[in-house]
C-alpha cells in the first residue's frame, strides 16, 4: 500500500489519519527528507499507521528517526493511550521488556587504556558472560527471584552487586511500582533465572569507548564527562524472562480481544483495555521483567568493575552515569492540546527524554535534562544526549534509541567473512570479541543508518540537545 | 524436498518450512528455528522429551508448538537435534524433542532466539505441499 506523506518542515512529517483504514490519529514521523526515503523502504510506516488505530491513542502515533520494521509496532514508535480508556500492548513494548542502555564513566583516558586494550577487552569478556549457551555468575533462588521482580536494581546493590548510588542513577530508580511476580508465569521465571547478569546476543553488546567530542560543556559536566575520558556502554534487556512474559500475554491477549470488542490489522499488535483484568495483569508481570532488566544490568556492571580494576588496579573508579529503558509502557502526565492527560507511554525502541526542572530527572541533571544514550553501530560511534522542552510538547517526553537497522540479518551477512570484519574493525582501532561467528557479521556498521544523521534530526527538532560523542575502542557481543 | 528457507526481515529473521504433511510440516519448522538458534552438529539426539501444544487454528497452533520447543531449549535447557510430530489435526499436536542435556562446552549457540512472532503468520496448503511462514524476534 502507497503511503501518503506531506512534509510540515525539515524535520517533520505527518501522515494524516485516514479513517477509512481504521486510523484514529495521524501519524507524526520525525525524519529528514533522505531519512525518509530511507524508512519508506521497509513497512514501518505502515506500522505506525497500524498503532494509530488502537483504542484510547492521544496526540499522534509518533515515530522517531531511527524507525524501522520491527512485529506490531514499528521499532522507534511511541503511541500513548488515555489511563482511562486506553488499552496496552505487549507488542506495544517489545519481545525485550526493559531493553535498555546504562553509560558508566571510568577514571581512564584513552591514552591509559589503548596500550592494554587487548587484555582489557579479553578479561571483560572472561568476567561478564554473554550467556547464549551457558548461564551467568549470579546465582539466585526462585524466591530470591521474586524479590529481584520487585525491587530491581536496588536488590542487586543490596546483595552486594553496586553501591546505593548505581540504583538512583536509573530511570525509575531501577525498580518500577507495581511489579507483581505472580502474574510471571513459572516458564519465564524458569528461563530468566539463570541468566540475570548476562548480555544476550543480537544487538547487545558492551562497548568500550572515549569521549570523542564535547557538545553542551554544561550538561557533560554535570555528567562527569570529559573529552579524551573512556566510558563503557552496555546495552542489554530482560533475557528470557521479558521474552516469555511478551510470549505468554500476547497469547492472552490474541484470545481476549473478541470479547472486548476490538479488531485490528495485525495480530502482533494484540491489546486489552488498561483496566482489564488482562491488562493489568500484563503490566505488573511487564513492571516485575523491567525490573529485571535493571537488577540485570547492575550485574553487567558489577562484572565490569571487577575486569576494569584486575586490568587496571583497584583505585580505578567506574561510576554510573545514568541508565535508560527503551522497551516500556509507562504511565504518565502530559500536556495535550493544552489539557493534563493521564496517559499509559508505549516506547518501542524509544527513550524518554525528559527536560531539565523535571521531577522524575535525578536532582544531579535536573538543571541539564536527563541523559539519553543513543548507541550507534559498532564501528561508528554513540552519543550522549540531554532531554529537551520539546520532546515533552510533542513526543511525550521521547527520543529515538539508535542508529536504526538499514539492511536485513542475512544481507549483512552476504558476501562478509566474520575475520576481515574484525581485522578491518581492528585497523579502525576497534577490537570485537564476540561469542558467536554471526554475531560480529550481523551487526557490521554497514548494516545501519547514519546514527549522526539520527541525532541530527532529535537535536534539530527541539527534542533533545547533543551532549557528547563517543568513539568505541573495544566490542564485547554475545 | 527442501526443509526449510531463510526469509529475510530488516530486524530480524524469519523462514518459510516446507512439508509434505501437516505433521512434517510442523517437524520441518521446528528444525529451521533449532538451526537459526543453535549449530546442530554437535547434538546427540539421545534423549527423547516430549512435546504437545493446542491453540483454536493451524497458524497460531504452529507458534504454539515453536514456542513449546524454545521453551525446551532456554527455559529446560536442552540442546535438540531435531522434532518429531506423532499425532496433528488442525488445533492440537503432540510429538517428541530428540536431543540431550546442554553442555556449554560442547553446543555452540548461533544466536539468541527470543521468541516467536504472530507478524505475517502463514501455515497453509499449497498445490505443491504445505507451507508456513514463520519470523522470529532476535
Amino acid at each position: 500500500m502507497p503511503v501518503e506523506i506531506e512534509a510540515l518542515d525539515e524535520f517533520r512529517h505527518r501522515i494524516p489519519r485516514d479513517p477509512q483504514y481504521g486510523m484514529r490519529t495521524d501519524v507524526l514521523v520525525f525524519a529528514s527528507r533522505p531519512l525518509i526515503e530511507q524508512i519508506r523502504k521497509d513497512l514501518s510506516l505502515q506500522q505506525a499507521m497500524n498503532v494509530a488505530t488502537l483504542p484510547g491513542i492521544v496526540g499522534s502515533s509518533l515515530a522517531m528517526p531511527d524507525i524501522h520494521q520491527g512485529y506490531g509496532f514499528p521499532i522507534g514508535g511511541v503511541a500513548a493511550m488515555d489511563w482511562e480508556t486506553g488499552v496496552v500492548s505487549p507488542g506495544g513494548v517489545g519481545f525485550d521488556i526493559n531493553c535498555g542502555v546504562r553509560l558508566a564513566r571510568t577514571s581512564l583516558s584513552e591514552s591509559e587504556v589503548r596500550p592494554r586494550l587487548k587484555p582489557l577487552i579479553d578479561q571483560i569478556f572472561r568476567d561478564v558472560p554473554c550467556g547464549t549457551g551457558g548461564t551467568g555468575f549470579v546465582k539466585i533462588t526462585p524466591k530470591e527471584l521474586d524479590q529481584v521482580l520487585v525491587e530491581g536494581a536496588r536488590w542487586m546493590v543490596g546483595n552486594g552487586y553496586g553501591s546505593e548510588r548505581d540504583a538512583e542513577l536509573a530511570e525509575a530508580g531501577g525498580a518500577l511500582p507495581g511489579a507483581d511476580p505472580r502474574q510471571v508465569s513459572e516458564r519465564a521465571k524458569e528461563r530468566g533465572r539463570p541468566q540475570i547478569g548476562t548480555l544476550g546476543s543480537g544487538n547487545h553488546f558492551l562497548e568500550v569507548q572515549f569521549v570523542e567530542e564535547i557538545h553542551d560543556d554544561r550538561a557533560a559536566r554535570a555528567m562527569g564527562l570529559i573529552a579524551g575520558q573512556v566510558v563503557v556502554l552496555i546495552h542489554s534487556g530482560s533475557r528470557g524472562l521479558g521474552h516469555q512474559v511478551c510470549t505468554d500475554y500476547l497469547a492472552q491477549m490474541n484470545s481476549a480481544m473478541k470479547r472486548y470488542n476490538i479488531s485490528l490489522p495485525d495480530r502482533q499488535l494484540a491489546c486489552a483495555p488498561i483496566h482489564s483484568p488482562e491488562g493489568q495483569a500484563y503490566l505488573g508481570a511487564m513492571a516485575a521483567a523491567a525490573n529485571f532488566a535493571w537488577a540485570s544490568r547492575q550485574g553487567i556492571l558489577h562484572f565490569l568493575r571487577g575486569a576494569l580494576r584486575r586490568v587496571f588496579g583497584d583505585q580505578t573508579r567506574v561510576e554510573l552515569i545514568y541508565d535508560v529503558c527503551h522497551n516500556i509502557a509507562k504511565r504518565e502526565t502530559h500536556e495535550v492540546e493544552g489539557r493534563r492527560r493521564d496517559v499509559l507511554v508505549h516506547r518501542k525502541g524509544a527513550t524518554r527524554a525528559f527536560p531539565a526542572g523535571h521531577r522524575e530527572v535525578p536532582e544531579v541533571y535536573r538543571e541539564v535534562g536527563q541523559p539519553v544514550f543513543v548507541p550507534g553501530s559498532m564501528g561508528t560511534a554513540s552519543w550522549v544526549l540531554a532531554g529537551a522542552q520539546g520532546a515533552m510538547s510533542e513526543s511525550f517526553g521521547s527520543v529515538c534509541h539508535g542508529a536504526g537497522r538499514l539492511l536485513s540479518r542475512t544481507a549483512a551477512k552476504k558476501g562478509r567473512d566474520a575475520r576481515q570484519v574484525q581485522k578491518k574493525l581492528e585497523e579502525a582501532g576497534i577490537l570485537v570479541r564476540s561469542e558467536t561467528r554471526d554475531g560480529i557479521l550481523e551487526e557490521v556498521p554497514e548494516a545501519y543508518k547514519n546514527v549522526d544523521e539520527v541525532i541530527e534530526v532529535v537535536h534539530r527538532a527541539g527534542l533533545a540537545r547533543k551532549v557528547a560523542r563517543l568513539r568505541p575502542m573495544g566490542v564485547i557481543k554475545g | 524436498m527442501l526443509q526449510f528457507e531463510i526469509l529475510e526481515h530488516p530486524a530480524d529473521i524469519g523462514f518459510r518450512a516446507f512439508g509434505a504433511s501437516e505433521a512434517e510440516l510442523f517437524e520441518n519448522a521446528a528444525l529451521a528455528l533449532l538451526s537459526i538458534g543453535w549449530e546442530l552438529e554437535g547434538i546427540e539426539p539421545l534423549e527423547q522429551y516430549p512435546l504437545s501444544a493446542s491453540a483454536s487454528d493451524l497458524e497460531l497452533l504452529l507458534v504454539n508448538w515453536l514456542n513449546e520447543v524454545l521453551y525446551l531449549t532456554d527455559g529446560k535447557r536442552i540442546a535438540v537435534r531435531q522434532c518429531r510430530v506423532n499425532a496433528i489435526n488442525s488445533t492440537h499436536v503432540s510429538g517428541l524433542a530428540l536431543g540431550e542435556p546442554r553442555d556449554p562446552d560442547r553446543h555452540r549457540a548461533r544466536i539468541v532466539v527470543k521468541a516467536v512472532t504472530y507478524h505475517q503468520l502463514k501455515a497453509a496448503r499449497t498445490p505443491a505441499g504445505w507451507l508456513a511462514d514463520v519470523y522470529l524476534d532476535i
